[in-house]
């Protein structure tokens, strides 16, 4: 086997992975439409860090990239920080705020 | 034509089936980009090429955006230079990696293809050009299109 890695994979299984965008937390976590990141990659990304379904993944994508940007996540500030976090780290552009009525 | 994934799995992790003047190339890339990401924060330069690399959190909290950047930037960076070193180990020796790896792997392909979609001024908006006027017949678009390549295998490996 070739070189040892230090980065672990991010797989997050989770069975209520599909309800990760519920109703009463109060920050949300958005992925905003970039012309770099190929859409295979960033539903890929989906799946790995939230645990979505193929499915479930590819549907948040085209929501990205046709209507501009889409809620992948929620929670309480910390967790969405977390989130936010991982997804820049894998090079989306993710940004989060208070769920609300705002938009 | 070449008819062989640049990706695949191979026993129990993956092979990265480049030949040596494609991996001198990545191991080029990877030194660049890590001389960029060392470049100091004030470069106005250095820090236009790496703004995909760092967006905002907080669009509409100048607080909080702040303390995440405070926070964050230094792990961010961090994590992009441990992936580089992954990437720079793997084409010194026999270009195999474990899934970890080639999420590393993938994730320093995608950093570079930010930095030179920025400076490409790569666009998705249907009525203009994908890129930026005078780049269409570019080395660096070419190499763009060669990294998607290779960032699209990678992606189909890990999920097969």
């Amino acid at each position: 086997m070739g070189v040892p890695t230090t980065l672990e994979p991010t797989v997050v299984r989770d069975p209520d992975a599909d309800e990760r965008v519920a109703e009463d937390h109060p920050w949300v976590v958005i992925v905003w439409n970039d012309p770099v990141n190929l859409m295979s990659y960033v539903t890929f990304v989906l799946q790995k860090l939230f645990g979505y379904s193929h499915e479930k993944a590819t549907e948040l994508m085209l929501d990205v990239h046709q209507k501009g940007k889409a809620v992948v996540a929620n929670g309480a500030r910390e967790q969405a920080e977390m989130y936010v976090f991982r997804l820049h780290e894998h090079g989306l552009w993710a940004t989060m705020e208070k769920d609300g009525p705002s938009e | 034509m070449r008819f062989r994934a640049p990706v695949r799995r191979a026993g129990d992790g993956f092979v990265i089936d480049v030949d040596d003047d494609e991996a001198a190339l990545i191991g080029r890339l990877s030194g660049e980009l890590r001389a960029l990401l060392a470049e100091e924060p004030d470069d106005p330069a250095a820090q236009a090429l790496l703004g995909r690399l760092f967006p905002s959190a907080y669009l509409d909290d100048d607080e909080l955006e702040a303390e995440y950047q405070r926070l964050m930037r230094e792990e961010l960076v961090a994590s992009k230079l441990a992936a580089l070193d992954i990437v720079d180990a793997t084409m010194a020796d026999d270009r195999t990696l474990d899934e970890g790896g080639l999420m590393a792997f993938m994730q320093s392909i995608n950093s570079v293809r930010l930095v030179l979609g920025t400076m490409l001024d790569v666009s998705d908006d249907p009525e203009s050009d994908e890129v930026a006027a005078g780049f269409e017949e570019s080395p660096e678009y070419a190499l763009y299109g060669y990294l998607s390549w290779l960032l699209e295998h990678c992606v189909q490996a890990l999920s097969s």
